[in-house]
């Protein structure tokens, strides 16, 4: 099973540019797709989070990736993940850059992030498309693992920095080609996102200042609609923790 | 699909066990095997701090970026 992150992706994009998205478009076209309403502050670090150790943020307790002025890393996270609980039952399970730490998580596996794990140039966007593309063919081309989870992170930076621009469109483009050949090489694949995105001013909540600390200006902010795409997945998300769950219960791993 | 064979019994002492029950309490560790498991794997590689060439430098480029985007 592959689960495939599209940090931020919204299907206010996906929709009206399906015609240039034509691997997202095969996929809507034949299997069941819908949006997960987030009851929980559309905030990347704290929902990655719930969506893969099934905790809510009171739970977990992780709500951003600074926390007193310290940059969060997976020891401050005091959680199992669903890689942690599936590796320990001998499944095959690898986690690709998540990112509810930055920089993002890595399990049984190297990568090397561009940009440090946070992309802003446009040079280092592009290039986590192609990196994170690359690694995950490469591993599909020397193993099946039972779990493959791998995560872009850079749309979200890339909505933040680019909304309401055809460059943002352009980006929803360059991911559609790059997951075509992973899409294509697993029965079961799941797409989501855990937020979606809309611009600055309509934004319900402002996660981020609209001028940065360092003067630039963020056109864009999450919107509690993030996407599923599900190929195949004999689960549905309602709420970020049933991925978890979901994924749980479908490896039989008995009680939780 | 699940190996049990990749797994292996690794003897500590009594004491340091029973610490680390009461360390787990309230945690989302529900074993000491998972939070062993847990902590190796960290000292090994996982913890970016420990990664190959995260540095101190490293660091303060990831705090900049995150400034850049109002993280900060």
């Amino acid at each position: 099973m592959l689960v495939i992150g599209l940090d931020g992706a919204t299907w206010d994009i996906i929709n009206p540019n399906i015609a240039r998205l034509p691997n997202l478009g095969k996929l809507i076209s034949q299997f069941d797709h819908y949006t997960i309403s987030l009851k929980q502050k559309p905030w990347s670090a704290s929902v990655w989070c719930s969506l893969f150790s099934g905790k809510t943020p009171e739970e977990h307790q992780h709500l951003d990736f600074v926390k007193d002025g310290k940059i969060q890393t997976r020891d401050d996270v005091k959680v199992e993940f669903i890689w942690d609980i599936l590796d320990k039952s001998g499944l095959n399970v690898k986690a690709l850059n998540i990112p509810f730490i930055v920089p993002p998580y890595n399990f049984n596996l190297e990568f090397d992030p561009p940009g440090h794990g946070v992309p802003i140039t446009q040079e280092e966007l592009n290039a986590e498309i192609d990196l994170v593309t690359k690694k995950v063919l490469n591993i599909l081309s020397q193993e099946k693992p039972d779990l493959l989870i791998a995560v872009y992170t850079a749309l979200d930076k890339m909505s933040h920095l680019h909304w309401g621009e055809p460059a943002l469109i352009d980006y929803y483009e360059k991911i559609d080609q790059a997951i075509g050949p992973i899409i294509d090489s697993d029965d079961q694949v799941l797409i989501l996102s855990d937020h979606g995105f809309t611009d600055y001013d309509s934004a319900p909540i402002q996660t981020l200042p609209k001028i940065t600390a360092t003067g630039n200006e963020l056109k864009g902010d999450h919107h509690p609609d993030a996407i599923a795409i599900a190929k195949n997945i004999p689960f549905k998300i309602t709420q970020p923790i049933d991925l978890f769950n979901g994924l749980y219960n479908y490896f039989n791993q008995g009680k939780k | 699909m699940k190996d049990k064979s990749r797994y292996t019994t690794i003897s500590i002492p009594v004491q340091l066990n029973e610490k680390m029950k009461k360390k787990i309490e309230g945690t989302g560790f529900n074993s000491v095997s998972s939070f062993v498991i847990y902590v190796l794997r960290q000292l090994v590689s996982g913890s970016p701090e420990n990664a190959k060439g995260f540095t101190k430098e490293d660091e303060k480029k990831v705090r900049d970026r995150l400034k850049r985007l109002g993280y900060l």
